[in-house]
């Protein structure tokens, strides 16, 4: 495992060096100026002192070779548009953020969907298998700001005086709920399709039926044999999940006026803040990885047939 | 079974991980609202991209700056906008050269008092090339500022150049400031943020950091007491400060709310008391029927251009310009209370009626003289590409003027791009594709001649292809002249040639700015000045 684990860490680099290629290219094929900022234009002379400021002004393999010299002491550099902050900073004040409130919703999506999941699978056919798949739907197709929005109206205007829910911000257990479920609905749904799935096929299995015919009580055979072998498919799922959660929740984070990353990353590429967007890039590239590979590592355990062709 | 507990404990791990981030979380909770102890919840639109004074160069930078430190100069009411002493307790100006009476009485937060040689100071920083300033601009009415601007570190030595800039401490209280030439306007110019010192001793201990709460010494009527980055300011009364008796509040939270729902949102939800990032033009209508809705006039304009190497008939121009209903699209569309643009330069700038006294653009549309001119152009522009930047309030009044220049028989093509490729693309000069595009201006100074220079032919803003000789003389001379009326006479000779029934029209101006707000009504002397100036040493909560 440990040799797998190691491999799997020196593949990271040059996966990572290719993100920021890619993204340093397309950052700067999408015209605009990082410094022109309203309709005001900037004074020749002011341009150059303000690329010279960001090296700029070099060739872009020097700029390159800087960014890459700097990734590799873990410094992304100076903002170009938060000019008395780094990239670093940033990071270190929003990311906290938006990984609790990716973590919250993730915790959301797993508590409901995953009892949602078996309840319908176990009760195929059901009124209870229709009422939850319907529930299910029309959660996976409602969009996150139509969610927000009608979480807001309801829990926190209409009964705020019952519910206490802020409308906004990001400070105490209360100001966490909403978005939290605004941003873990979608998945929520997701994982109870999956699991239900999953379910249904592993309910077909022989080994259950000769869990059965053995005379295992029912409620064992679920939750040990059925269970386990159903989640294999949550699991594979649940990585990319997360970090759709952490990087994903921009909407989610400027409904509820969330200080998270998400909101930083678009707005850091709409005003041409090329350190910012290269920054965060890389994060969540690290982050989508780490989490694939984990999954991997959680893969091994709960199927063992996959954990020694791997190692 | 121990294969369980790992994974138990791993999930348990993310939890706690997940948890303790909490205590590192910034919170965005509101203070709750306490009329006595006077405490102003108020939304800003943006985190301030700086509350360096070089640095800043955005509205909400300006805010904060403006209430933590002493301005040398504030502004009274509009339309005069008249220079008052502030940090400066009285200045005289001989031609080019101006002395600078500083108050002796203000003092830093940790202090000390501000002197000439800190003004002296804090402005070579930001003109130098160094800091990369973008507002290093706001100076170069100084003599030499753009020398040492634009001079390159790595290649030439500019501490001669910097000596040479026209700013010098005559003791401790004493600025004198060499301009380039007579410029009327430059007192009130001081108003503006870029003119504020920064305490030297703290950027140095500091360096880029020094803006943060704790470390940013600052001289004015508040302190910041709190800055959680992308999440809220707090700003407490500064004690020291020189006129501290006639402020009431006592601390003003500041939550950073980009968007204009989620501000809606608290403000309903009594979480602010004022919203000040905006309402979405659809619940204007709403917010409108209440006392909380507030408008003031703001210096700018909001027009569209012409390439006149494009549409090139002056007729077909006037045509297009008088075909639209400026007033439906303040009604129906921007629904602000914005004015109907009569000319460029706002009506609410000082001379502004005298200005503006020729100019031509009509209120609601003139269809029938629009048609007779356009009989008159021998060759007109049919297909008209109008560019816009991507917004839907831009969309929906190109979409309305689109339909107007149907009427005239010119087939409109909106075209929308991102703004920073927006910006790009119209140059100067602008891509050979656009014949019409928009733009706004916002004033930077209360003087006309900040918004008629961009008309100049070598302007970096001019996007018309428009060159006019005598225009660009007119506002030359005006630049020159010190009297008030008569400089308002000679910017009415410039805007003429803009606007006027005889002028090139490259420009058509639609509508002049408002700032809007909601305001709760225990929240008493809350008010935008037309430059954007929100004083909070006059607000009070009841």
């Amino acid at each position: 495992m440990l040799k797998f684990i190691v491999r799997r860490v020196a593949w990271t680099i040059p996966v990572i060096l290719l993100v920021i290629l890619m993204t340093f290219v397309m950052m700067r094929q999408i015209k605009g100026n990082p410094f022109q900022v309203t309709e005001r234009p900037v004074p020749e002379s002011i341009q150059r002192n303000l690329e010279r400021a960001y090296h700029l002004d070099q060739p872009w393999y020097v700029q390159y070779a800087y960014y890459i010299k700097g990734v590799a002491l873990f410094d992304l550099g100076p903002s170009l548009v938060q000019r008395n902050q780094d990239v670093n900073d940033i990071i270190r004040q929003s990311f906290p953020v938006s990984l609790q409130l990716g973590g919250f919703a993730m915790i959301f999506a797993l508590l409901f969907g995953i009892p949602l999941g078996i309840l319908a699978a176990l009760k195929q056919n059901s009124i209870l298998d229709y009422a939850s798949m319907a529930v299910v739907n029309a959660g996976y197709a409602l969009p996150n700001f139509l969610v927000s929005t009608l979480l807001i109206y309801f829990f926190a205007l209409k009964l705020r005086d019952h519910t206490g829910f802020p409308t906004n911000g990001w400070g105490g257990w209360q100001s966490w709920i909403l978005p939290s479920i605004a941003l873990g609905h979608a998945p929520m749904t997701y994982f109870a399709r999956i699991v239900r799935g999953s379910m249904l096929e592993t309910l077909q299995q022989d080994y259950i039926r000769t869990a059965r015919a053995k005379g295992l009580r029912w409620r064992r055979v679920v939750g040990l044999h059925v269970l386990r072998n159903s989640l294999i498919p949550t699991v594979t799922a649940a990585a990319p999940t997360l970090g759709y959660l952490i990087a994903g929740s921009f909407i989610v984070e400027t409904v509820f006026g969330i200080p998270g990353i998400g909101r930083y990353f678009v707005t850091s590429i709409s005003g041409r803040d090329y350190s910012v967007t290269m920054g965060i890039t890389v994060l969540l590239a690290v982050i989508i990885i780490v989490a694939n590979m984990v999954v991997d590592i959680l893969y091994g355990y709960l199927d063992p047939r996959t954990r020694d062709e791997r190692v | 079974m121990r294969k369980r507990s790992i994974m138990w404990a791993g999930l348990v791990g993310i939890l706690a991980v997940v948890v303790a981030g909490s205590s590192a979380a910034m919170t965005g909770k509101l203070g709750k609202g306490d009329a006595k102890a006077q405490v102003l919840r108020m939304s800003v639109g943006a985190e301030p991209p700086s509350l360096d004074p070089g640095l800043a160069s955005d509205t909400t930078s300006s805010f904060i700056l403006r209430n933590v430190m002493d301005p040398l100069i504030v502004l009274g009411p509009g339309p005069a906008l008249k220079a008052l002493p502030g940090a400066a307790s009285s200045w005289t100006v001989k031609g080019a050269n101006v002395t600078l009476n500083l108050s002796k009485n203000v003092r830093w937060t940790n202090g000390k008092p501000t002197t000439a040689q800190d003004y002296v100071w804090s402005w070579l920083r930001t003109i130098s090339p160094e800091l990369g300033a973008d507002y290093a601009y706001q100076f170069f009415g100084i003599k030499g500022a753009e020398a040492y601007n634009g001079c390159d570190p790595g290649k030439a030595d500019c501490n001669a150049l910097r000596a040479k800039v026209g700013v010098k401490a005559a003791g401790n209280y004493t600025l004198k400031v060499t301009l380039t030439s007579p410029q009327p306007w430059f007192i009130q110019q001081l108003s503006h943020t870029s003119f504020l010192p920064v305490h030297r001793a703290t950027v140095e201990k500091f360096g880029k950091k020094y803006t943060e709460a704790g470390n940013l010494v600052t001289n004015g009527p508040f302190k910041l007491s709190s800055w959680k980055h992308n999440a809220s300011l707090t700003l407490v009364k500064s004690t020291k400060w020189r006129n501290a008796s006639s402020v009431k509040l006592s601390k003003v939270f500041l939550p950073i709310i980009t968007e204009a729902t989620t501000a809606q949102n608290a403000f309903d939800a009594g979480n602010i008391d004022i919203n000040d990032t905006g309402v979405n033009p659809v619940d204007i209508p709403k917010y409108k029927k209440t006392p909380f809705w507030k408008v003031w006039p703001a210096l700018g304009t909001y027009y569209y251009g012409f390439n006149v190497k494009s549409i090139t008939d002056v007729n077909q121009r006037r045509a297009m310009a008088i075909s639209i209903d400026r007033k439906a699209i303040i009604r129906y569309i921007t629904q602000a209370g914005q004015q109907p643009a009569k000319g460029f330069t706002p009506i609410g700038i000082a001379g502004g009626i005298t200005i503006d006294k020729n100019s031509t653009m009509p209120t609601t549309a003139k269809l029938t003289e629009a048609k007779a001119l356009m009989a008159k152009v021998k060759n007109p522009k049919k297909d008209i590409n109008l560019f816009i930047n991507n917004s839907p309030g831009h969309i929906k009044i190109a979409t309305a003027i689109q339909a107007y220049w149907k009427q005239l028989g010119l087939n409109t093509e909106i075209k929308v791009m991102e703004w920073k490729q927006y910006l790009e693309f119209l140059g100067p000069p602008p891509n050979a594709s656009v014949d019409v595009f928009r733009l706004g201006w916002i004033y930077d100074f209360p003087d006309a001649y900040n918004g008629l220079v961009l008309w100049k032919c070598d302007a970096g803003n001019n996007h018309t292809n428009f060159c006019n000789k005598k225009f660009d003389s007119l506002v030359d001379q005006a630049a020159k002249t010190p009297d008030a009326d008569a400089r308002a006479v000679l910017y009415q000779q410039a805007e003429d040639i803009l606007t006027g029934p005889k002028g090139d029209l490259p420009i058509m101006p639609i509508y002049w700015y408002t700032f809007t707000a909601l305001v709760k009504q225990n929240v008493k002397g809350y008010y935008e000045g037309p430059t954007s100036d929100i004083d909070l040493t006059k607000v009070s909560i009841t």
